[in-house]
């Protein structure tokens, strides 16, 4: 089959490579019909997240038909159309008895590297680094799930692919953070990044009951998408724009009730800090680079919340802790619980209440993915969302 | 004991001993140090099953090779001994174990007595507190020289690291009914660095079957 695979940092190409096999009885293989590339995966392809190897297929946002299940999968059959969630998980230890499911403890074969990284592993994922399980992952004509009688979500409806593909990971990850808001209905919510995630965010923010979302990002159309779904938009790169004292202005000198960092560690900046981080970086003195962290720290509310559904991997400086402890604030965090997610956002998404498609602006080939890793990182093209189609001519 | 905190609603009784040697009189002990060519591994899972379950997975030594990494065969030689048979790339390496104590859904200790491995262990089951599962913990002694054990970490791995995944794969089989992989999953060639790489995470060590 046809995949595409990391063989170095800022290197992916699309190969040929051996189709996927049942290895357990609950694994399932699927037929790709639709998969995406995500900001998750900018972090792989610019090397910040280590233990990927060359080889290695990328992809964790995937959807498509049953080819194959193991003998202990009884929930689905050959021909079903489903939604693969992100995170692989059990079912049955007791975190996904919990329902913490990105925290489940028997899927992650390679879990002792990172019980040495992080103390204690969570699940494993699709395509995301050895240490992340070491998952062969969806962006090629085969996939292999492994738990499926557990992750996949079977669309029973003729909804597009196109409608639901980001029930796989963004939609998910948008709501949950702002469920982890811990939203009051009247609250003042401010969402750092205007990619997917932070478009769901925001989306996901009006849902449950907030009054005013105001979303910061540089990007002109990122920012009129975010505008489109009701958000007031503050662009960071204005030269008068002082993101802290917007924020001041626009909550009457409070602060916002909750924050979203919606951007993770390749936060851009153009401020003499960020210069300072990109040094550290490079000097392997600090792995990632938090500006937009510190300033979500900072600006939120006394006793407020902070949400942070963009990806950390390593280590933080300067982190203001103290701004933290001193005004009482809320942090949470994580891998989202995909399972928790998946049905209700469906449902929504059923019901006509949202049609996540909105995002997308590039419909590509896997042989066109290469390049469009290049586009996608520099934010070229007007590019919000690459959708691939792995059946897709390269010719057409 | 003082009588200062009377509210507590949910604590339950510190043990004065737990066999596997965690809590003593109150107080937590460490794991043995490694000492005189004899090397100490203590491990533990919360385990979502039974004690008398997991006491008897346990127990049937002759399922081993399905849970345990490189054990290629297990045979029952009497009521309390077994021969093994372990495979480690090429060499293959042959013992026989004796049980010294074996208390039904609570304890099993073992030791090997005679072959080409010098080990004795002991794992436990217990109920975690707040009734969450049992606590499986493992306590196992090997001698072997450190040069060796430095040896088998950059090759796959070392005999602690095996304790540790094993019972990794006795916690994943218990709940679920299998062992996560992914050997045998496609990838493009990786290059020789890649692959020295794949070795150092213990990804060439054989996962286990997770069947008899
Ligand atoms: N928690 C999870 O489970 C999960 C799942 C999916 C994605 N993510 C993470 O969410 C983050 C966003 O993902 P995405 O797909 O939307 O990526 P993306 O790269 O498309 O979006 C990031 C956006 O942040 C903006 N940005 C950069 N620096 C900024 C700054 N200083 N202030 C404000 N905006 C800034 C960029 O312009 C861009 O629009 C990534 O870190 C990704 O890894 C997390
Ligand atoms: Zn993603
Ligand atoms: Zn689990």
């Amino acid at each position: 089959m046809k995949a595409v695979c990391w063989m170095g940092k800022s290197k992916v190409e699309t190969l040929t490579v051996a189709d996927p096999k049942l290895l357990n009885p609950h694994d399932a293989i699927i037929k790709v019909t639709r998969t995406a590339i995500c900001g998750s995966d900018l972090h792989l392809y610019d090397g910040f997240i280590p233990t990927m190897e060359s080889g290695d297929i990328l992809g964790h946002e995937f959807m498509g038909v049953v080819e194959e299940v193991g003998k202990e999968v009884t929930n689905l059959r050959r021909g079903d159309r489903v939604v693969v969630p992100f995170t692989i998980a059990c079912g049955n230890c007791l975190f996904c008895k919990k329902k913490i499911w990105a925290a489940c403890d028997n899927s992650n074969p390679n879990a002792h590297l990172m019980e040495a990284a992080y103390g204690y592993s969570g699940s494993g994922l699709f395509g995301y680094s050895h240490m992340m399980g070491g998952y062969a992952g969806g962006q090629a004509q085969y996939a292999r799930v492994p738990f499926a009688n557990v992750g996949p979500l079977k669309i029973e409806s003729d909804l597009p692919d196109e409608k639901v593909l980001f029930l796989s990971d963004i939609f998910p990850t948008g709501y949950m953070a702002a469920e982890n808001a811990q939203i009051q209905s009247g609250d003042t919510v401010a969402v750092w990044g205007c990619g997917p995630v932070g478009q769901f965010a925001i989306a996901s923010a009006f849902m449950l009951g907030a009054a005013r979302v105001i979303a910061i990002d540089r990007i002109p159309e990122r920012l009129e998408m975010a505008r489109s779904l009701g958000a007031i938009t503050v662009d960071y790169s204005e030269e008068d724009v002082s993101v802290l004292t917007a924020l001041k202005d626009l909550t009457g000198g409070i602060g916002p009730d909750a924050c979203i960092d919606a951007v993770g560690l390749e936060a851009h900046s153009a401020q003499l800090q960020g210069t300072y981080d990109k040094v550290k970086v490079a000097l392997m003195m600090e792995t990632d680079r938090p500006s937009v962290l510190r300033q979500a720290i900072q600006a939120v509310r006394k006793g407020g919340t902070l949400s942070v559904p963009g990806v950390y991997g390593g280590l933080l400086d300067k982190v203001p802790f103290g701004a933290a402890f001193g005004k009482g604030i809320t942090m949470k965090m994580g891998q989202t619980n995909m399972h928790n997610y998946m049905k209700p956002l469906l449902e929504r998404i059923e019901k006509g209440q949202i049609d996540p498609s909105y995002i997308i602006s590039h419909r590509i080939t896997l042989e066109q993915a290469p390049e469009m890793y290049k586009v996608w990182r520099d934010k070229k093209e007007n590019v919000t969302k690459i959708v691939i189609d792995p059946w897709a001519n390269a010719a057409a | 004991m003082s009588s200062a905190l009377k509210e507590k609603p949910y604590a339950e009784e510190v043990p004065t001993t737990s066999p596997a040697s965690v809590i003593l009189n109150g107080r937590y002990l460490p794991p043995p140090e490694d000492k005189d060519g004899r090397l100490w591994v203590r491990t533990s899972a919360l385990i979502q099953a039974s004690t008398n379950d997991l006491y008897a997975m346990w127990r049937n030594v002759e399922a081993a090779p399905g849970w345990q990494e490189q054990i290629k065969h297990v045979a029952v030689t009497g009521e309390r001994t077994s021969h093994w048979v372990m495979q480690s790339g090429e060499k293959t390496i042959e013992w026989d174990s004796e049980i010294l104590a074996d208390e039904p859904g609570r304890r099993i200790a073992w030791r090997s007595i005679g072959g080409d491995s010098d080990n004795a262990g002991e794992v436990i089951f217990e109920q975690a507190p707040g009734s969450r599962g049992t606590v499986v913990t493992v306590l196992q002694a090997f001698r072997i020289d450190k040069l060796t054990s430095a040896w088998e970490t950059f090759t796959g791995r070392n005999p602690k690291q095996a304790v540790i995944e094993n019972l990794r794969h006795f916690k994943a089989l218990a709940e679920t009914g299998e062992i996560p992989r992914t050997q045998g999953q496609p990838h493009e060639d990786r290059g020789l660095i890649g692959k020295m790489k794949i070795s150092t995470y213990g990804e060439k060590v054989p996962t286990p079957s997770g069947s008899n």
